[in-house]
């Protein structure tokens, strides 16, 4: 992997950028791996590139049956935060967060990371109470989100409507100066290109079609559509087909898969400072670096793997969107899509071990993945290469859905589903 | 020059819904003046009185203002034992009549049905949405709807007919 | 939107109905008698398939009935609906 530096780029410009090497190479799969990854998503990657850089594991294979980052990875509305409620939340989310602050550097790739705030609108005295709790919560954990008034929220977001006379007035607000968004693609490229330079196998167009297990019941690799791979373990990472690729291990799991929508407007000269969600609307807004104002919706109600939603759960979302900020009543939107989301009972995603020997999950993260991708992929990482789970993803096992200790973050998730 | 779309609120009315099973049912009916009508979605009238099919056992039975006690009491007597749930909901709901040439236009301003006459024929009736209120929609003409909306959507209803009608009559 | 078929009013825009879950899940008849693992696999675990799927709907702002239905999950198309307390139809592949 050539870095990037200011010198490459005076370099490759002085010869016509005809001189950029690729990214990651497109191997042919090897017989076996250590490990093989399925799905090349954002957490599937970032698990690859630290089995590699922290636990010097490169005899690793990330398989994915489209395009690298194809998935949810390129499909969500790219927000980051870490202000979520339970105790076992906050430190995933905080851990992935402070790996944000740092992650253009440590890839040697501009992830466009932006700390310009996210923040959740209460809309009613219900509201206050909920967002006030998450905010004692988030304080005494350590993470950063503080209440805002109306007025001061306004300054905050200029152009949000703080009117009295509309259908959710703003009542208040919390805000998480250190959330905010980056650049989706980039975070699935940097890692793709990162793990690639370290001897990781990107292998696409590969879709995993069964799961061999040997006589004592573990897994020994993957039938797949370009030939049977084996591995000493197997880690899924596959988000709205999970369910698919873990029932050809004879796995069951608390997983149903959704239609999530988002939309983009027409670009336009910056005029939207931060991220503003809010639970109540079922909506969430910021503005990306191209103009386009960044929308998503609540999940569609049914279970689907169509990537595709009704338009009148993307015009609910808009309806709010206009009363709330009035000014983009005349844009335009410019282009919609869906995404498949794994939801859990709880809302809280599923890392580590499975009853089959060798086989490993991450899954589960629902409407809120994107923000986790780095600490998702660390710990998990950790998980595999240890064989057991890194103690912040402990309390997100499989078994806690025997054991009751669930961990409730429908509140926090923020997504109506 | 007719008016494309007229929308009235009409008088007070007596209002039933009624849930029973087989042994009920025609004795309802009997009661009432009005047989129950069995085809889902159907409105059956003996005016001055109406039973709109709402679901597989349940009715919506409509009369002039001031029958209740009445209604109710010759309902009770004639069921005799068999289960039924009869309950007066007069005050609940207002009647709103919508008519003219571009009244199904204006429905569909906010409900999403097929309101085309060999889809949603005179005497067709159903429970359905329009906008984010519910409603009892029944076609009682070619040219004419009666919705039966839940007292305090009334004006959301009316004023979202009105604007309608202003864009499309 | 989808047309959600009514096995009792026809077929009906999508927002009259609201989505109920998968169908056919039965509850044990003795729930105090079943292991922690058991319970739990009745009330999360989930087939969640990339094909067809039993559901079921509840019409509520239509007749006000619940009901199944068979749906591909791929091309959210409906295959079949009946009424509750109907036994789950055959359908050929």
């Amino acid at each position: 992997m050539s870095r990037y530096s200011i010198f490459s780029l005076a370099r490759n410009a002085l010869s016509g950028h005809r001189n950029w090497p690729r990214q990651w190479r497109s191997p042919e799969p090897r017989r076996e791996y250590d490990v093989v990854i399925v799905g090349a998503g954002g957490h599937g990657l970032a698990t690859a590139y630290y089995l590699a850089k922290e636990h010097r594991i490169q005899s690793v294979a990330v398989l994915e049956k489209g395009w690298l980052g194809g998935g949810n990875t390129g499909r969500n509305t790219t927000i980051i935060r870490s202000n979520y409620l339970q105790d076992e939340s906050a430190a995933i989310y905080e851990h992935a967060l402070k790996l944000w602050e740092g992650l253009s550097a440590e890839l040697n790739y501009n992830v466009m990371y932006s700390p310009r705030g996210v923040m959740m609108l209460a809309h009613s005295v219900h509201d206050n109470q909920v967002l006030k709790r998450h905010i004692y919560a988030n304080r005494l954990n350590g993470i950063d989100n503080e209440w805002l008034s109306p007025e001061e929220a306004k300054r905050f977001c200029p152009p949000l409507n703080i009117g009295r006379n509309i259908r959710y007035p703003v009542t208040g607000a919390a805000l998480q100066r250190r959330g905010g968004t980056a650049r989706h693609d980039a975070v699935a490229w940097g890692y793709a290109r990162g793990a690639d330079g370290m001897g990781v196998d990107i292998i696409e167009n590969c879709e995993v079609t069964g799961l061999r297990r040997g006589a004592d019941g573990a897994v020994t690799g993957c039938d797949t559509t370009r030939g049977f791979i084996g591995a000493k373990k197997v880690a899924v990472v596959a988000a709205g087909h999970t369910s698919v690729v873990m029932a050809m291990a004879g796995v069951r799991m608390p997983i149903e898969s959704y239609p999530l929508q988002a939309l983009v407007s027409e670009p336009v000269k910056p005029v939207f400072p931060c991220v503003v969600m809010s639970n109540s609307v079922h909506a969430y807004i910021s503005q990306s670096d191209k103009g386009e104002l960044v929308i998503g919706a609540g999940t569609d109600a049914y279970v689907s793997y169509s990537q595709n939603g009704g338009l009148h759960v993307a015009e609910h979302t808009l309806d709010a969107i206009c009363e709330l900020f009035p000014e983009f009543r005349r844009m335009r939107m410019l282009r919609n899509w869906g995404g498949i989301v794994d939801v859990t009972p709880d809302r809280s995603p599923i890392i580590g071990l499975t009853p089959v020997a060798g086989l490993y999950v991450n899954c589960g993260w629902g409407t809120g993945g994107f923000k986790a991708t780095p600490g998702s992929g660390h710990v998990f990482a950790a998980t595999v290469a240890r064989g057991e789970p890194h103690p912040i993803a402990a309390p997100f096992t499989l078994d806690r859905f025997r054991t009751g200790r669930l961990i409730d973050e429908a509140a926090a998730a923020a997504v109506a589903h | 020059m007719a008016e494309l779309v007229t929308i009235t609120t009409l008088p007070p009315a007596t209002r039933f819904v009624v849930r029973g099973g087989e042994a009920a049912i025609p004795l309802i009916g009997r009661a009432f003046g009005v047989a129950l009508p069995r085809d889902a979605c159907r409105a059956a009238s003996v005016p001055p009185r109406a039973a709109l099919w709402l679901g597989p056992d349940e009715w919506l039975l409509l009369a002039p203002d001031g029958d209740g006690e009445r209604i109710a009491s010759e309902i009770g007597a004639a069921l005799t034992g068999a289960p039924a749930s009869v309950v007066d909901i007069s005050d609940r709901q207002v009647a709103l009549s919508v008519g003219g040439p571009r009244a199904a236009t204006v429905v569909n301003a906010f409900n999403p049905l097929d309101l085309h006459p060999e889809a949603f024929p005179v005497g067709m009736c159903t429970r359905t949405v329009f906008a984010k209120a519910e409603i009892v929609l029944w076609r009682t003409a070619a040219d004419g709807f009666r919705i039966e909306v839940w007292r305090s959507f009334a004006p959301y209803v009316e004023g979202l007919l009105r604007e309608a009608a202003e864009e499309y009559a | 939107m989808l047309i959600v078929p009514c096995p009792h009013c026809g077929d009906r825009p999508e927002i009259e109905f609201r989505y109920a879950g998968p169908a056919h899940i039965e509850r044990a008849q003795r729930p105090a008698e079943l292991s922690d693992e058991d319970w739990a696999s009745y009330l999360y675990l989930r087939d969640n398939p990339k094909g067809l799927h039993f559901e079921r709907w509840r019409h509520i702002h239509g007749c006000g009935r619940f009901f199944n239905a068979a749906r591909d999950t791929v091309s959210d198309r409906f295959v079949a609906s009946y009424k509750a307390g109907q036994k789950r139809p055959e359908i050929p592949r």
